[in-house]
């Protein structure tokens, strides 16, 4: 009863701040609502006694990801009313969509064949399970070649961020360490008659 | 201290050989770019080159008749993922080989030839996955790389226009798929193929939203990887705006992985729902055999109008995989094969044609080609005849293979649809001899002379109208790579 009423609190707020996150016309808002939505989903993680993953949601998420966020929005100075131009121009068709599909994704959840047996969380209350060890191990051995693959796309990313971005401007003035070192008097010092 | 038993199984890695090989190799030119002088730069290519023909050599050396599975069964090497592999790597060979000239002129060459080499490295994954995690995994790790490749020419506009697109609807796609995945997964409780297979045949009841919802998000997801038709809008933009080279690569490479693991998926993990995915599909084939077909005639930019002839030949590939079984799979194999090398000799041929400031991209650009160079447009000519599907090239006999397997699988009005667009599109293929052989020169040609290229360009051709006249072969060679999974 009371895992529910936390449920529904954790899952509405969720839903509202995922709301917040397209409706609201300050972008910053906009973030705010989305770290919002983090914390309550990372909430639900904690219900379903998956407390890493809800620790690792709000660490990575919220501590890094958002603020990567914020500074991406503060630094490029994006228009954003520009973006809205078209807002009702698509909203018949794109509300027509998402409308269908809300009628799908209810009908589906209501179906029944997601039953309760998978849904429930009351079978390892009790038993002796470390979530973050259990997590480890299953990591390390089952999914060993995904993790790894986890690891070169996130090189990729690097690679090509840099890639992407890397340009040496003709205007930069960069520091030559061996030049400054191998200055001589002469060259800098200059006598001036007074 | 809890109960931690060391060491863990250490996992079987002999069928992994190869994607080992690629992924040090990628690594290790990244690290040795940065130690080779700017004149010798052009060696990572070399050196790309041949760890792709490493890989091949342990792709063949490690196949065997049976499926070998690695990693706890989420990776099989079966002859099915060792054919598509060989294709892979082909595609990213000509890839690599038709930038040698393209980009000897850019910046950070060494990291661009190891993007190539990652990118396939991802698709290497994702043939032989079978489980959805690795099989999304690789499906990122192969659309990463070809994000930024397609946007590699920065100071280009169209160049990281077409990125930041592919790039957008690409993440979208990305959440489609793994929307659907998450499905499949409430419902079955497991990631692989086979478990889901097997807990969807128990479920009995099919029609449920939650399992349509799922088969439908999994089939948009990937229908915008190999754009089929309405998921192909990012195609054109991204084929026009990506460095030729690399809109060659990303024209073939990932369609062979994408249908690979299409079929994979249909055949493991949705057999009970046969019946609505060869619906979807139809709908689909249908759609962008239209698309691909209509729209190119309108097409200026020979790059665009591949792109279309593209989102058309993916519409017959599908025809294969809706036909099923032995027939069908092997026909979309027989397709994919021939496909690649049309393909790239097409794009080798407009490569060639680049000037200094003037890529030869208009259609306008190659009138009169043959009073100059005769066998550059005779080249081009069987190419666009074997696209084209004119018998006795290779192109012919793929859309025979995939014709005939509809045919017999009973969808008789789609093999008829697919012959009407293929007669549709015959027009614009055509078009293009035409302003080669009929019209008169208006620009002065300045070919490149590169003769790798050329001998790439002979080679091609010379595939293509052998498969034409010798098609058995290789379609033995299809029905013998389903040894694994049909």
């Amino acid at each position: 009863m009371l895992e529910a009423a936390f449920f529904y609190l954790f899952g509405g707020l969720a839903v509202v701040a995922a709301l917040g996150v397209v409706m609201a016309r300050n972008t910053i808002h906009s973030v705010m609502f989305l770290i919002f939505c983090f914390f309550n989903a990372s909430g639900l993680f904690f219900m379903l006694d998956a407390e890493f993953l809800g620790i690792i949601l709000i660490l990575i998420y919220v501590g890094a990801v958002m603020v990567m966020f914020m500074f991406v929005i503060m630094m490029l100075e994006v228009n954003f009313a520009r973006l809205r131009e078209g807002f009702l121009q698509y909203l018949p068709i794109g509300g027509a969509i998402a409308v269908m599909l809300l009628i799908e994704l209810i009908a589906a959840a209501t179906s029944g064949v997601f039953s309760s047996k998978t849904a429930s969380t009351v079978e390892h209350f009790g038993r002796e399970v470390n979530n973050t060890m259990e997590i480890g191990k299953v990591l390390y051995t089952k999914y060993l070649l995904g993790f790894e693959i986890a690891a070169i796309i996130l090189l990729v990313a690097l690679v090509g961020a840099v890639v992407l971005t890397l340009r040496s401007r003709k205007d930069a003035k960069y520091q030559v360490i061996s030049k400054q070192v191998k200055v001589r008097k002469e060259d800098r010092l200059r006598k001036v008659e007074m | 201290m809890a109960n931690i038993t060391f060491p863990f199984p250490f996992p079987v890695i002999l069928p992994v050989l190869p994607e080992i090989i690629v992924a040090v190799m990628a690594m290790v030119i990244l690290i040795w770019d940065l130690f080779l002088p700017a004149e010798r730069k052009q060696w990572t290519a070399y050196a790309a080159i041949a760890t792709c023909l490493v890989a091949i050599d342990a792709t063949l050396r490690t196949t065997g008749a049976d499926a070998q599975m690695a990693f706890y069964g989420q990776f099989v090497l079966d002859p099915f993922a060792g054919f598509t592999k060989l294709l892979i790597i082909g595609a990213t060979i000509y890839g690599i080989v038709l930038s040698l000239d393209y980009m000897k002129s850019e910046k950070n060459i060494g990291e661009y030839y190891s993007l190539m080499l990652f990118s396939m490295l991802g698709m290497m994954l994702m043939v032989s996955a079978t489980n959805f995690i690795i099989m999304y995994l690789g499906l990122e790790l192969m659309a990463l790389c070809l994000y930024v490749l397609v946007g590699y020419q920065r100071d280009v506009l169209r160049s990281s226009e077409a990125a930041l697109k592919y790039f957008i609807l690409g993440s979208l796609a990305s959440c489609m798929l793994l929307y659907g995945i998450s499905f499949l997964y409430g419902l079955s409780g497991s990631l692989d193929f086979a478990a889901v297979g097997q807990a969807l045949g128990s479920l009995g009841d099919n029609s449920s939203m939650a399992v349509s919802l799922g088969l439908v998000f999994i089939i948009a997801g990937m229908a915008f990887k190999v754009s089929l038709a309405p998921f192909h809008m990012w195609t054109p933009d991204a084929y026009e705006g990506a460095p030729t080279p690399i809109t060659a690569f990303m024209g073939v490479a990932p369609k062979v992985a994408g249908f690979a693991i299409l079929a994979r998926v249909v055949i493991d993990a949705l057999p009970s729902l046969q019946a609505d995915y060869v619906t979807i599909f139809s709908w689909l084939a249908v759609l962008s055999m239209a698309v691909g077909n209509i729209a190119a005639i309108a097409q200026r930019n020979i790059k665009r109008m591949l792109a279309y002839s593209t989102i058309g030949h993916v519409g017959f590939i599908l025809l294969g995989l809706i036909a099923g079984g032995p027939e069908g799979y092997s026909a979309m194999l027989v397709y994919l094969a021939v496909y690649l090398f049309m393909n790239m000799g097409a794009f080798a041929i407009i490569i060639l044609m680049r000037r200094e400031g003037i890529q030869g991209e208009l259609l306008d650009d190659f009138a009169g080609m043959s009073k100059v160079r005769p066998g550059y447009a005779l080249a081009m000519g069987l190419f666009m005849f074997s696209l084209a599907g004119i018998p006795f090239l290779g192109g012919f006999w793929a859309k025979y293979a995939v014709l005939i397997a509809a045919v017999h699988a009973g969808h008789l009005y789609l093999a008829l649809i697919g012959i009407l667009f293929s007669a549709v599109g015959a027009f614009y293929y055509i078009r293009v001899v035409k302003y080669i052989y009929f019209d008169e020169e208006r620009v002065a040609f300045d070919f490149s002379e590169n003769p790798l290229m050329q001998a790439t360009v002979a080679v091609t051709a010379i595939v293509v109208v052998a498969i034409g006249i010798f098609p058995q072969p290789l379609m033995d060679i299809c029905r013998a790579a389903l040894g694994g999974i049909v």
